[in-house]
């Protein structure tokens, strides 16, 4: 085993408010820029381009399957899949469960699909950025019906951060959860006692390619794949995890 | 004010009710638990859109009157079951959120 360096939350340009700059090759250069040996991509609501950084990646880094889902308390939950497959069929499931709003560019940005050679593939019409008609506990159940991992979202803020939003951590078992790129360790369990125990990620939250790679968290495994990411979200058979240090704050 | 009027003057549809007789020192209106838990007030009766069971914990945590949820917002059975568990009041109003704190507000202060 060793450490790997991973992002796990990194937006492309599917994501509304994320910059048009951040293409599969882009996305995978500034990876291999910063030295990480594992990524995600989770943009609102949708995996898509996940399929294509892959691609575009080759293992190096890795790549594993993501979106930030926004369910209907309008808290925000990191979802990780292995296969492709289960990712883009829940995608298809929050198509279906979002409100029909057509994305406004002018307003939210363009929503694009592009493969791994820079081809856009298509725009998403209909805004990704808006609550699905889930409950968080029904998203948290979906994701792992589909074999995936559930990691709560930059929980310490505001919007979508699940402590900011309902408080306190709701009844179930929180293994792990991402905290904000800019808030100290310390602080966080100062801050929220009922995280003490439990498995902390820091991602960067990128939106823009200057930004991949700006937070990261330390994993100890044997493989950079879901199932050794799940061990060590729960601190088991000997894999760790240890958050990378806070930024800057940036707002 | 005595939730119990309060209740009947909104035209409130209880959900659960514990007591009833309770004094209703002011309104809170807020979809943020975190902010509900900072700047609430023992007595207050909340108006919220969110129906998430941490409602319940969040009201008792902070002694409210109760909790309104505004624009037909019905909660899930298992929010009803443990509020009724915790003696935490509940109560349904088909207006919006605007509505029921403007005319809460116009009656606890005439």
């Amino acid at each position: 085993m060793r450490w790997w360096r991973a992002d796990l939350h990194i937006h492309s340009a599917l994501s509304p408010c994320g910059s048009l700059e951040l293409s599969p090759a882009r996305i995978v250069a500034e990876a291999r820029r910063a030295g990480l040996d594992l990524i995600a991509v989770c943009d609102h609501n949708a995996a898509e381009n996940g399929r294509y950084v892959r691609r575009r990646a080759a293992g190096h880094p890795a790549v594993l399957m993501g979106m930030e889902i926004q369910s209907a308390e309008e808290v925000e939950v990191l979802a990780y899949f292995a296969d492709e497959e289960s990712a883009l069929e829940l995608q298809a499931e929050l198509r279906s469960a979002l409100p029909d709003l057509p994305c406004d560019p002018a307003l939210f940005g363009d929503q694009v699909v592009v493969d791994e050679e820079g081809e856009i593939v298509r725009c998403e019409e209909r805004l990704l950025l808006s609550p699905v008609a889930l409950s968080l506990a029904e998203v948290v159940a979906r994701v792992e019906a589909l074999g995936g991992v559930a990691v709560p979202a930059h929980v310490d803020r505001l919007p979508g951060g699940l402590l900011a939003v309902l408080g306190l951590l709701p009844p179930g078992e929180w293994p792990a959860v991402e905290i904000a790129p800019w808030t100290p360790l310390s602080q966080a369990l100062r801050a929220w006692p009922e995280l003490e125990g439990r498995g902390i990620l820091r991602g960067s939250d990128a939106h823009y390619p200057a930004e991949i790679g700006r937070a990261w968290t330390d994993l100890y495994l044997a493989e950079p794949t879901l199932d050794e990411l799940r061990l060590a979200l729960g601190g088991r058979g000997g894999r760790l995890l240890r958050p990378g240090p806070p930024i800057e704050e940036d707002r | 004010m005595e939730l119990g009027r309060v209740v009947s003057e909104l035209g409130l549809e209880p959900l659960a009710t514990g007591d009833l007789t309770r004094d209703v020192q002011g309104g809170y209106a807020c979809d943020l638990l975190s902010d509900v838990l900072a700047h609430a007030e023992a007595g207050d009766l909340w108006i919220t859109h969110q129906r998430h069971l941490n409602v319940v914990a969040v009201a008792k945590l902070r002694d409210l009157a109760g909790v309104i949820f505004a624009r037909g917002n019905r909660p899930s059975p298992d929010v009803v079951a443990r509020a009724a568990q915790e003696g935490v009041n509940l109560f349904l109003s088909s207006e919006p959120a605007f509505e029921v704190a403007g005319r809460l507000h116009r009656l606890l202060h005439p």
